[in-house]
């Protein structure tokens, strides 16, 4: 197990410096240039231009450049943006944002995801089995920024407003603590805790017609135990892997969501960057989320081994 | 298989006491949401305002959006600052500004005023800001700004060649409180100049630390910076109190700037009063904006102007006058305003803006007035398009199509040509293509003072020296119209200034660069919490004199 870990550690790095190059390489690529983006709506003396194109080597060829960038990283520099901020500094305020975004998503789409779905299996063709399939299609079927502004627009503002209640902020406020993050992550989870939901109900589903199960009812244990222990238990591998990629896609998918509820993380900084053609910090954001992704799915690799000791690794 | 009934309940349970746990992990900091906002009952108190993320450090020199600048002005004070309902400069830091001959300048400065940091605002701290800003190797925004004054040459020698000074000769420091300009050629509009935010003063501690003063400025305005700017979060001032009484101490303890990325997001929180101030609203406001907050909602002329615009120095297709005049005839300038931008725009008549000393109603005459027949006979008579096609580039990041293809396709209706259009990704990217001479159809262009005198609105646009240097994009020259402006900077007075600029603009008006189509509104709002709430002519809020209600 030992081995398989290291292994994986090792398949990442050429992972990592392929994301890298072609990241860089992609903003390159794109039309625009980053200093005329960086004087917003005027132009800039041509004096002034020049003098930011050679502070930042913008005139070198691209190998030249991506070269600078690769030597910069391996003496752990991510280099600064064309407004002279640390990229390690940008990403060190932005992702604590992102990773409570995330992992409070991440928890919304377990609990609630997994327990509508044990409740529709248990339940299967009753009134509310029918209840969890509609209103997860439902939810499937809205645009996520839909769902972001109504809920915003009736949680945030008219139940204030209307009601006095203040529960949940509609843009993201500090001094509000955690609830700033709950409307949000719900919204952000969203989609994805209808998947869990309907995920967890087939695969209970199925799970419960197995014969370890009938075996297990049948030497009397009790019903919990058999749902959760024998039941659930095996129904969670399929859940798990869509969790696991789920993470890097929560943490990457949070731009829409982000913008919506002005969460400063790296989905609005991300989007900001690709807009100002800011290299830098693209490179760097999406290099630290192909490495949440390459770390999410080791750790579901190895939560089947703990889920179903059959399956052993070398 | 069935289940029992008790299995299914435990189930149940098991799964709600699940989502009851993890709820209540989510209530540990409640108590304190209730710190933010406005407490009426204090006096002073603290409000929070809606700002958008400035683009570079805040540092006056290198600051030229209105995001940035909001906040300077908030905690730099000018040598003049502009009235805020007939935009007149008037006196602020300076005790006074004269000029026998309008080329050599005598600035006094007025007492009591100091940095935040106790430091005395002296002569010296604006001549250093300003040979800071006019050295082209600091690479500052403002750089243009500093090019009337004699020296700047030296210092701004041009691209890929190094200054070989770095002090203005046109500056000279008389005592602490006294200093010299001298420009390289009189100009009658230089006092108004001052008031823009490139000509503020810097302290000391600047030049030691420029990196840390990006983010933690030090000014000698009515608020100063309370820790630092939280990119992409806020930035947060509070109350100088040894600012002069005499300027008038700022009334609130301190603001927050809200820092948004959507103004629909930042006007939400205004209606839930998480904000106090707006002075930008988004579009899907518009429509109710007015009734939901009556006479909290401002809504007044800005110093913005909308044109189409030709490249006449590139594409001989556009060289005739006529032509353009036929073209703007065949715009339904009021419907476009009224349709599509719901009154947020108005009609233009002049090339000056309204809010401008020296605008004249219905300066562009026939050229203005929405006349389809006369417009397609001149059309005609100035020998047409080639191909009988026009093509208009606009940029499509600022919500421009709609109103373009209005303009399209009144042109096509009224003069019987194909017009098409170009959408260009940003507005940069338009001025890029302009600039090289890669782009040779029409386009939109739009402009918005730096400071509110009328020759802001001609030469930075229509002169020689901004084909390189400034936004003359269309390449336009006319020599008559060169020496009126020189005539019109030399002006012993400014009544007389101003007649020689009009003469100046009289000249435009004849040969239409551009065609001038709307000038902007802008529109702000304000909660229920706060009074004498008041926006200037580039948008920004008068936060000073903002009080609690």
């Amino acid at each position: 197990m030992g081995r398989y870990v290291v292994r994986r550690i090792i398949q990442a790095i050429p992972v990592i410096l392929g994301a890298t190059f072609l990241i860089y390489a992609l903003v390159f690529l794109l039309p625009g240039d980053p200093i005329t983006a960086l004087a917003g709506e005027k132009r800039q003396d041509p004096a002034v231009v020049a003098v930011l194109r050679d502070r930042y080597h913008l005139d070198d060829p691209f190998f030249i450049q991506y070269w600078d960038y690769l030597v910069g990283l391996f003496k752990g520099d991510f280099g600064e943006d064309y407004r002279g901020n640390e990229v390690v500094d940008v990403m060190k305020t932005a992702f604590p944002y992102t990773i409570n975004l995330a992992v409070t998503a991440l928890v919304i789409e377990m609990v609630v995801g997994v327990t509508a779905g044990v409740i529709a299996a248990l339940r299967r063709g009753k009134f509310i089995d029918n209840v969890v399939l509609i209103s997860t299609l439902m939810v499937i079927s809205i645009p996520v920024f839909v769902i972001g502004f109504v809920l915003q627009l009736v949680l945030g503002v008219k139940l204030n407003t209307d009601y006095g209640i203040d529960f949940f902020p509609v843009s993201f406020n500090e001094d509000a603590g955690f609830r700033s993050y709950l409307l949000p992550a719900y919204v952000l989870a969203s989609t994805s805790l209808a998947y869990i939901a309907r995920l967890t109900r087939t695969s209970l589903i199925e799970v419960m017609r197995a014969d370890y199960v009938r075996t297990a009812v049948a030497k009397g244990l009790s019903p919990l135990r058999v749902v959760v222990r024998h039941g659930l238990r095996n129904a969670l591998i399929p859940i798990v892997t869509f969790l696991g990629m789920d993470l890097g896609g929560l943490m990457g998918g949070a731009v829409i969501t982000e913008g919506i509820f002005n969460i400063p993380g790296v989905g609005h900084q991300l989007f900001q960057s690709v807009y100002l053609r800011e290299r830098t910090i693209v490179v760097g954001i999406v290099s630290a989320l192909v490495l949440v992704y390459l770390f999410a799915n080791l750790v579901v690799d190895l939560l089947y081994a703990v889920l179903d000791p059959r399956i052993r690794y070398e | 298989m069935r289940l029992t009934k008790t299995m299914r309940w435990t189930a149940l349970a098991a799964c709600t006491a699940l989502a009851i746990s993890a709820c209540s992990t989510g209530g540990d900091k409640k108590s304190s949401s209730e710190a933010s906002g406005a407490g009426s009952d204090k006096k002073g108190g603290s409000i929070s305002v809606e700002l958008g993320e400035p683009q570079h450090g805040l540092v006056p020199q290198n600051t030229s959006e209105s995001e940035g600048a909001e906040v300077l002005n908030a905690i730099f004070a000018g040598l003049v600052d502009y009235d805020i309902k007939d935009n007149s400069p008037k006196l602020r830091v300076a005790e006074s500004i004269e000029s026998q001959d309008a080329t050599t300048w005598t600035i006094k400065l007025k007492d009591g005023y100091t940095f935040h940091n106790g430091e005395k605002v002296t002569a010296q701290s604006f001549v250093d800001a300003w040979n800071y800003g006019a050295n082209q190797d600091n690479a500052q925004e403002a750089l243009p700004f500093f090019d009337k004054i004699l020296g700047s040459d030296e210092l701004a020698p041009g691209k890929d060649k190094k200054p070989t000074a770095d002090k203005l000769k046109g500056l000279a420091v008389v005592d602490d409180k006294t200093f010299t300009v001298t420009l390289k050629a009189p100009f009658s509009q230089f006092k108004t100049m001052l008031g823009y935010n490139a000509f503020f003063p810097l302290p000391k501690a600047f030049f030691t630390d420029p990196k840390a003063f990006e983010d933690a400025p030090i000014g000698n305005g009515a608020f100063q910076i309370d820790g630092k700017w939280e990119h992409n979060k806020q930035i947060k001032v509070k109350r100088f109190e040894n600012f002069p009484a005499s300027d008038g101490k700022a009334k609130l303890d301190s603001v927050t700037f809200k820092i948004y990325d959507k103004l629909d997001t930042a006007y939400n929180d205004l209606r839930a009063d998480n904000i106090q101030i707006t002075d930008k609203l988004p579009i899907s406001a518009m429509a109710t904006v007015a009734q939901e907050f009556g006479d909290r909602y401002i809504y007044k002329p800005d110093s913005g102007v909308g044109y189409l615009g030709f490249p006449i120095s590139t594409n001989p297709a556009f060289a005739s006058p006529d032509l353009r005049k036929a073209i703007s005839m065949a715009i339904d300038r009021e419907s476009i305003t009224k349709t599509i931008f719901s009154g947020t725009r108005k009609p233009a008549d002049d090339f000056i803006n309204p809010i401008i000393p020296g605008y004249r109603q219905g300066a562009l005459g026939d050229a203005a007035k929405y006349d389809p027949a006369k417009a397609k006979a001149l059309f005609a008579q100035a020998g047409g398009l080639p191909g009988n096609t026009l093509e208009i580039g606009y940029n499509a990041d600022g919500g421009h199509k709609e109103w373009i293809e209005a303009v399209g396709n009144q042109l096509k209706a009224n003069l019987g040509i194909e017009v098409t259009f170009k959408p260009f990704e940003k507005f940069g990217a338009i001025l890029t293509a302009l600039g090289e001479h890669k782009y040779s159809g029409a386009f939109r262009m739009a402009w918005s003072m730096d400071y509110p005198s009328i020759e802001n609105y001609l030469r930075p646009i229509f002169s020689k020296v901004a084909i390189d240097n400034g936004s003359n994009y269309g390449g336009y020259v006319n020599e008559e119209f060169e020496a009126l402006l020189s005539k019109a900077d030399a002006a012993k007075t400014d009544a007389e200034g101003i007649k020689l600029y009009q003469q100046a603009d009289d000249i435009l008006v004849k040969d239409l660069p551009y065609i001038p189509v709307y000038t902007y509104m802008s529109s702000a709002a304000y909660t229920k919490t706060v009074k004498n709430v008041n926006v200037n002519a580039q948008g920004q809020m008068d936060l000073a004199n903002v009080e609690l209600a």
